[in-house]
């Protein structure tokens, strides 16, 4: 995954999230949320990770379980034991064989919108 | 203008020949100063605050990191500049994580002047440099940025990192990016594989509430209670470092 400039957020398994998240950084996530994920950089997301949330990243590489609708500016890569239950937006994806997409995929990453960082007042 | 502030325990005896070596050494690099000797009933914020009104340039506290902690409480935002010489074998870990080595050599780092201006940490309105830590912390809501709640499902550590060395799982804290990182560090559920997850999440504020109070370390001193407000000032404090340090 490629670098950015914001710093990497990292969910380990045990640990709960519930809200709006919005990085500007990597983001790791091995345990569980619900709500949204927005980030301007990369999304990986672990084999025991359960998110019940609508995904907004740049690429992402996708081994748990999505319920909710995926937008990726870049690449998704879905491997063998992804889960994804909702609509994609991307503009190259790569499915493992195992991996489960239900819902309606449509190639035009270009259209996804970043999230922008907010300015301190 | 240097001011040196004596902690309490650096005036035992037994430190007598190192305040005398570095008294000297302070000389022959001409940036000896006023001193300041806390005693139990003497308050260190006032002492402080009035030779800063006089003109103090640099306060300097000698001793470890809870002398340390008395001179950031009452600089305060007078924008003055901080500065430790180490004594003593225990609670010198800012002053490892700066740069700045114990006793007389610190007189060398002091006189190189290398100073950075690092974030500060605030909970519940008192300052700190280093970290917050909490261990066996469980039921608890941190909310992150106003956006977000993290918890843990299972008891965890929590840390709340403004400068700290790196470890085996966690990289270093740098005081100087304008945010605070907090760590969950949250054992494995198998019973076979000892291994820990660790959660690590940069913020700006940050609010940790509970159900029951939880005891906190900050910078090495206990708090206790339900709710503690997290937030960074950056580059809010000149600290006096070494080439040494650890960010």
């Amino acid at each position: 995954m490629s670098k950015t400039n914001g710093q990497e957020t990292v969910i380990a398994q045990g640990v709960r999230v519930e809200g709006d998240f919005k990085s500007q950084g990597d983001v790791i996530i091995e345990g569980e949320v619900a709500g949204n994920i927005q980030t301007a950089g990369d999304l990986r997301v672990g084999e025991q990770s359960k998110i019940k949330a609508d995904v907004v990243a740049n690429n992402a590489v996708v081994s748990g379980e999505i319920r909710g609708n995926m937008q990726v500016g870049g690449r998704l890569e879905l491997t063998q034991s992804a889960q994804v239950i909702g609509d994609i937006t991307v503009d190259t994806l790569s499915v493992a064989p195992g991996a489960q997409i239900n819902g309606k995929i449509t190639m035009d990453g270009r259209g996804v919108e970043m999230p922008k960082e907010e300015s301190e007042t | 203008m240097y001011y040196y502030v004596y902690d309490e325990f650096v005036q035992d005896q037994k430190f007598e020949r190192d305040l005398a070596l570095i008294e000297t050494r302070l000389t022959d690099l001409g940036i000896s100063g006023k001193i300041a000797r806390l005693a139990l009933f003497r308050d260190a914020t006032e002492l402080i605050q009035d030779e800063v009104k006089k003109g103090a340039s640099t306060v300097v506290a000698v001793g470890n990191d809870m002398t340390l902690r008395k001179v950031i409480d009452a600089v305060g935002d007078s924008g003055v500049a901080i500065a430790i010489v180490p004594l003593g074998s225990n609670d010198n870990k800012i002053a490892s994580l700066l740069g700045v080595p114990r006793g007389v050599e610190a007189c060398d780092v002091l006189s190189a002047r290398i100073i950075e201006e690092l974030d500060v940490g605030v909970v519940n309105g008192r300052r700190f440099l280093n970290e917050l830590h909490s261990t066996n912390v469980v039921g608890v809501k941190i909310n992150c940025d106003g956006q977000y709640d993290l918890s843990p499902m299972r008891k965890s550590v929590l840390e709340v990192r403004n400068l700290a060395d790196a470890d085996d799982e966690v990289p270093a804290a740098k005081p100087t990016d304008g945010k605070l990182e907090i760590v969950l560090r949250t054992p494995s559920k198998s019973w076979i594989k000892s291994k820990t997850g660790v959660t690590l999440v940069p913020v700006g504020h940050a609010t940790i509430s509970c159900d029951a109070p939880i005891q906190i370390s900050i910078d090495g001193e206990l708090f206790e209670g339900e709710e503690f407000h997290i937030e960074v000032i950056p580059n809010r404090l000149k600290v006096v470092t070494g080439r040494e340090r650890k960010f």
